[in-house]
């Protein structure tokens, strides 16, 4: 692990050189819902096969680039285009972008992430705030030695997800007249959808949506110390007793319907961050 | 000079600077270190001079080999230990218990600190396992140090029920709390989320920690018998749930040395 202190400060070098501002937030793009970018004022955009120690994105409907400029008036660093798991990378290597963030300087990070609904009170479409999660991937991103420039051995999870960033998404969810919850988000390997039989369980054990990505760098971002949101798009509603055959093509249509009103939600909580 | 397996160099070392065997194991987790010190030291071996033996990283962790007696019994005692999370194998995980067998262990001794889940349980408190969930994800590797047949019977028994019932009546007659509960492994190395404490309670388990099930099931497949406490280091209240540091564990589970002490002196002298 500590190669890693290495890495993140030749990629921070190497985005330096062509970016000169500071990074208010760093913002991690999930399925079909990378369309935020056009509301970012670019002031450079790099491909992920440009950056040192980057992966290169291989994922449905995710686009591989890096974007430097401004969201509103706050400088943001946004990735277009995410790793997974599933990809088959290691935990470590998908994260890097987080401290990388963190190292330029981002102390807030926003996720977003396509998701299937399990709680029956969602519906198709429905933006979720994550209040909390559960990590079934099986793997943990800290894994190794620690190395304490980075953060501490053992990281608190009681408070994940920035309560105060939360009320406030949810704040102006009910001024914009959009449907937000709040809840748990679970997160497995992938990269099958589940069975029904898995849905039940997952259910059973506390969520509310289940994804494949936005828990290992969420885990990444609270050891670097870093205020987190997550916005989950219920893409795909996953009632074990009235289970469809999943639609990939469906899954990105309405997440890119849902496209706007996330735009909005997090357009609103960076404009009442104070600088 | 012929080549040895990293198991016969280790071996070799243990011959050379102790040259005794021990019926008894033990691996001391978070808080323990009162035991280690209540160990008639006849030699500790710092882990970097065994072949084979990774070096423990974690807090609160010493990483050495100590041999002596405890009691009247010789006993082989690993103060620290080695975890997934520092990022070892299953294998590098349970090569000093292939050491311990070749050092003649039948009976090892585990303890851990872990997060309390049983909202009856208090910090400080202790649990012997009566059963684990294994939340690690991590495969079982096919070891060449022993036969296919002697694969453990992944039941009950693998925590000893004479020695659990030896073990309550002793804190009953000493006077202090003994829990007997469920132990779910995780990963980690951060700490689990509300959500993750909801669904581990759900599920059935007393206590969540990071360790103890690698060296528990390899040392049952080895033809040991088996005993794991837990030292309740904070529990969890997920509805109203305060930062946990590794200080405050290491806290904790100080109040609950001494009767671990208790525990083994005990348990070393019936066997």
């Amino acid at each position: 692990m500590l190669e890693l202190y290495d890495q993140i400060n030749e990629a921070v070098a190497f985005i330096r050189d062509q970016w000169g501002e500071t990074p208010h937030a760093g913002i991690i793009l999930g399925t079909g819902l990378g369309t935020l970018a056009d509301q970012i004022d670019v002031a450079v955009s790099l491909d992920y096969a440009e950056i040192p120690h980057f992966l290169q994105s291989t994922a449905t409907s995710h686009e591989g680039r890096l974007i430097c400029g401004s969201l509103g008036n706050l400088p943001i660093i946004a990735m277009q285009g995410r790793f997974h798991m599933y990809e088959g990378y290691e935990l470590k290597k998908i994260t890097l972008p987080v401290r990388v963030f963190k190292a330029l300087g981002a102390d807030l990070l926003v996720l977003s992430n396509a998701c299937g609904g399990l709680n029956p009170n969602y519906q198709l479409g429905d933006i979720m705030l994550i209040d909390d999660q559960i990590n079934l991937m099986g793997d943990n991103p800290l894994i190794g030695i620690n190395d304490d420039r980075l953060g501490p051995r053992f990281p608190d999870m009681s408070e994940p997800y920035n309560r105060l960033l939360i009320d406030r998404a949810l704040r102006i969810a009910r001024r914009e007249d959009i449907i937000a919850h709040k809840g748990v988000f679970v997160a497995v390997a992938g990269p099958n959808l589940e069975t029904a039989a898995e849905y039940r369980f997952l259910r059973t054990i506390g969520a509310d949506v289940v994804g494949m990505s936005t828990v290992p760098e969420t885990i990444v971002a609270v050891h670097a110390g870093m205020r987190v949101i997550g916005f989950s798009c219920i893409t795909d509603m996953c009632l074990p007793d009235a289970l469809k055959p999943a639609n990939v093509d469906e899954i990105i249509a309405v997440a890119n319907a849902a496209e706007p009103k996330l735009t909005q939600l997090v357009m609103g909580v960076l404009a009442e961050e104070s600088v | 000079m012929a080549t040895h397996s990293p198991l016969q160099a280790a071996q070799q070392v243990l011959d050379q600077r102790w040259g005794q065997t021990a019926r008894f194991g033990v691996i001391l987790g978070t808080g323990a270190d009162e035991v280690a010190q209540q160990i008639e030291a006849d030699v500790e071996i710092p882990y970097g001079e065994i072949p084979g033996f990774p070096n423990a990283t974690a807090i609160g962790h010493r990483g050495q080999l100590v041999c002596g007696k405890l009691g009247q019994a010789n006993i082989v005692a690993m103060q620290g230990r080695f975890h997934l999370y520092e990022g070892y194998s299953y294998q590098q995980v349970q090569f000093p218990l292939q050491l311990m067998r070749r050092l003649g262990v039948e009976l090892l001794l585990i303890s851990n600190a872990a997060g309390g889940l049983n909202p009856v349980y208090k910090s400080g408190e202790l649990m012997v396992l009566k059963s684990h969930i294994d939340l690690m994800f991590r495969s079982w590797p096919v070891s060449s140090d022993h036969s296919v047949e002697s694969r453990p019977h992944m039941r009950a028994d693998v925590y000893d029920r004479s020695l659990i019932a030896g073990a309550l009546t002793h804190a009953r007659r000493e006077d202090f709390v003994l829990h007997q509960g469920v132990y779910a492994g995780l990963l980690g190395p951060n700490y689990e989320t509300r959500a993750e404490y909801r669904f581990l309670r759900k599920i059935g388990a007393d206590v969540v920690g990071m360790s103890t099930i690698p060296e528990v099931v390899y040392a049952a497949d080895l033809g040991m018998r088996v005993m794991a406490f837990s030292i309740v280091a904070n529990v969890a209240k997920p509805d109203v749930l305060e930062p946990t540091s590794g200080e405050e564990v290491i806290d904790a589970a100080a109040v609950a040395a001494p009767r671990l002490c208790s525990l083994f002196h005990q348990i070393i002298r019936n066997a």
